[in-house]
């Protein structure tokens, strides 16, 4: 059984590359060479005010938080 | 009481720092899709800037509904200030201020809403805003008490041209935009129409449903 | 500065050679018609979904479309989504039948709807019963128009009573035979794969819970039902029962199709050399097509059919199909047009895709020209990998990744200029253009 974990994941027909998630999260969001958002690992509950800015910020509503 | 000076100052004031926000903030609007940022203005620091002065713009509106229709100096009933018909006082400007007023609603009421409207739904009752926003400023150059007083015309004139330039600049970004991934499309071809490889570059895409064998049932297993 | 890309183009085999085979394969020469059907296997019977769902459990029986998912937990997936009889009604399930087959390199799946259709159409009205489904949907690909006609003509035979069908006909892209994609398409709009919230067992077409699963998927369910769980088992190895269509091709010529095509249908354990020439066992062998791995030459003569043993060389059967270099091809050179075909198949939807995939291309194309771009493909590989709403960035990057891992040594072979190749003409030597190093940015606006 697999302990629960809370993700960050990218819709990603509706990424446009604005990076507004990678400056409010730079810790766990970082851009490849186009701008597009690379996340690197689950979120830990100390980091979750940080990436519910991030979804938050995305005007395109790209990004979602999931606890699996 | 109710029909003090001072009702009608603050009438007044909160009309034109409202004017003042509302530009602010729809400037805030039209240069934050602009793929340009620096680290010394990160994007999330406009997206902040226009909620927050969207926000401040939300309350000066409402200071300012409130001061005119509560004052008795003149008859402005609660109901005009989202009905854009019906009204007493120079009906046609406060008609154009209700017609601001219901759009800024829908706009801040789909924003705040956002996770569960669909992303479509709320980029075009965003767009209204260009419209929200013009309707507020004819309102106040005709109803406005100081319209005809110098600070007031800059001012206005001032609104008017922060928002054609930002509008300008984001169009002339648009343009460049484009023109730079036409560029790179066709260097990368990607975008281009498919040509079979190889030098028979006259095979056509419908030649290929002409004629069909078949698949034959072979007899034997084991192919090779 | 390198010549504008050109995106080749791949089509599947206007016509394929079928072989007979021990199962789903079995009656091909007495003819498509259901009467033979019928007269062969007997009436359809009906097991109620607890016997499916237990029955293929007990087989193990996997799809058939690429991902290897166990079917039986995908019927039970759909029935938990359904929920109870009393809210039948609103949440009535649907039951898709996907012969998109978008890999030009598979022909498994038109051959099957063309010589054996009723198996795969009593699959779909089996699995429709037991779940109360009403409305059975096929679809396949304009690219292959004469599949269509075939199940139209197979569905006209038949008299299922409860059953609508209802045909579809998706766009000749790679992609659209990838399962949300045929949800969109059924939905009205582009079949291109969107971000998947849910899986389309739980909430698929018109938001129901939906079976979807690959033709030749069906037809080994209706196998399991109409042969029995012994009939069934008796082919294949115990781990691993049953059988599985296999499309064996060479590199298409220079116009892009495939020619000298063969479907069979081997049991699982068969060893390669039941169906691979001499040739083909001493030649690299691309195990599940165009998103699938390279088999080192001296690894093919030992590969059994079977996931286990081809799991130790880092192949998966796919959609079983297999592309043999027996012609003498480069791997190299191969590889390259393949991802560059990718390439341009993409939806172009999802930003790493659509910018990764084309500089992977063109990285290729550097490798087949003799410039040594390994570490930015490896790169570009994990820049793609799990960064879209489907498979398709994850399959091209499997392809350069199995070629520069597996056939390390036809990637050194071919820098070195001592590959076969270099004589052939496919890889032009000795201009070596200068590798640039911006990258062609295409974001959608």
């Amino acid at each position: 059984m697999s302990p629960r974990e809370t993700v960050l994941r990218v819709d990603w027909p509706e990424c446009r590359a604005r990076g507004l998630c990678a400056e409010l999260f730079p810790e766990k969001i970082q851009v490849d060479e186009w701008g597009y958002p690379v996340v690197l690992g689950p979120v830990k509950a100390s980091e979750e005010r940080a990436a519910k800015d991030a979804v938050d910020a995305c005007p395109r509503r790209a990004l979602h938080l999931h606890t699996t | 009481m109710t029909s003090s000076p001072l009702l009608w100052y603050l009438n007044r004031g909160t009309g034109v720092v409202l004017l003042v926000a509302f530009t602010a903030t729809v400037v805030l609007g039209v240069l934050a899709t602009g793929r340009s940022t620096t680290p010394l203005w990160p994007r999330f620091v406009t997206q902040g800037l226009h909620r927050s002065l969207a926000a401040l713009s939300v309350f000066m509106l409402v200071a300012h509904v409130v001061s005119a229709v509560v004052d008795q100096y003149v008859d402005i009933r609660w109901w005009q200030a989202v009905v854009p018909f019906g009204g007493t006082y120079q009906p046609v400007w406060l008609a154009l201020g209700a017609i601001s007023l219901d759009l800024l609603a829908v706009i801040v009421a789909t924003s705040l809403a956002r996770a569960r409207v669909p992303h479509r739904v709320w980029f075009l009752v965003h767009l209204s805003a260009y419209a929200a926003w013009a309707s507020a400023v004819v309102h106040g150059l005709f109803i406005g008490t100081d319209s005809d007083k110098g600070w007031m015309v800059s001012i206005t004139v001032g609104c008017v041209v922060a928002v054609g330039l930002a509008v300008v600049a984001r169009i002339i970004a648009v343009l460049n935009g484009k023109r730079v991934n036409r560029k790179r499309h066709d260097r990368s071809g990607h975008d281009g129409p498919r040509r079979p490889f190889g030098p028979q570059s006259g095979v056509e895409r419908e030649a290929r449903h002409a004629d069909r064998t078949p698949a034959r049932a072979g007899s034997t297993g084991g192919a090779s | 500065m390198t010549s504008p890309m050109i995106h080749p183009m791949i089509r599947p085999p206007a016509s394929v050679d079928v072989h007979s085979g021990p199962l789903l394969l079995s009656g091909i020469d007495r003819g498509p018609g259901l009467a033979a059907h019928r007269a062969r296997l007997g009436a359809l019977p009906e097991p109620g979904i607890q016997s499916l769902v237990t029955l293929l459990g007990d087989v193990g029986v996997r799809g058939r479309g690429g991902a290897g998912f166990p079917l039986s937990r995908k019927l039970q997936t759909v029935m938990r989504a359904r929920g109870s009889r009393a809210t039948l009604g609103g949440r009535r399930p649907y039951v898709v039948v996907n012969a998109a087959e978008g890999e030009p390199a598979s022909a498994k799946d038109s051959a099957l709807l063309d010589v054996a259709p009723h198996l795969v159409l009593d699959g779909a009205v089996v699995a429709a019963r037991a779940l109360g489904a009403r409305e059975i949907h096929v679809v396949s690909s304009e690219d292959r128009p004469w599949v269509g006609a075939a199940v139209h003509r197979a569905t006209n035979e038949r008299d299922d009573h409860g059953i609508r069908w209802v045909q579809h006909e998706a766009a000749s892209r790679f992609v659209s035979g990838q399962s949300r994609a045929l949800i969109e398409l059924m939905a009205g709009r582009p079949g291109l794969p969107v971000t998947s919230w849910a899986p389309e067992a739980v909430d698929g077409h018109r938001r129901r819970p939906t079976l979807l699963s690959n033709a030749e998927s069906f037809a080994h369910l209706a196998a399991v039902v109409l042969w029995g769980l012994d009939g069934y088992a008796a082919h294949g190895t115990p781990e691993e029962p049953g059988t599985s269509l296999l499309t064996l091709t060479t590199p298409p010529a220079s116009d892009g199709v495939f020619r000298g095509v063969h479907v069979v249908e081997v049991e699982h354990g068969d060893g390669a050399a039941t169906v691979l020439d001499a040739q083909a066992l001493g030649s690299p062998l691309l195990v599940g097509g165009f998103h699938g791995s390279w088999v080192h030459p001296r690894d093919v003569p030992a590969l059994e059919w079977s996931n286990a043993v081809l799991g130790e060389v880092g192949a998966r059967l796919g959609a079983g199909a297999l592309l043999s270099l027996s012609d003498g091809s480069c791997a190299v050179s191969e590889t390259a047009r393949y991802t560059s075909y990718l390439a341009g198949e993409s939806a172009g939807r999802c930003g790493p895709c659509r910018n990764g995939l084309p500089a992977m291309a063109t990285e290729m194309e550097g490798l087949a020209f003799g410039a040594d771009t390994r570490r930015r493909l490896r790169e570009l590989a994990g820049l793609v990998t799990g960064r879209g709403a489907c498979a398709h960035p994850d399959g091209t990057a499997r392809l350069v990744g199995s070629l520069l891992t597996t056939l390390d040594d036809h990637v050194e072979a071919h820098l070195d200029g001592a590959c076969a190749c270099s004589g052939s003409g496919r890889a032009p030597r000795g201009e070596r253009p200068a590798h640039t190093g911006t990258q062609h940015l295409a974001v959608q606006r």
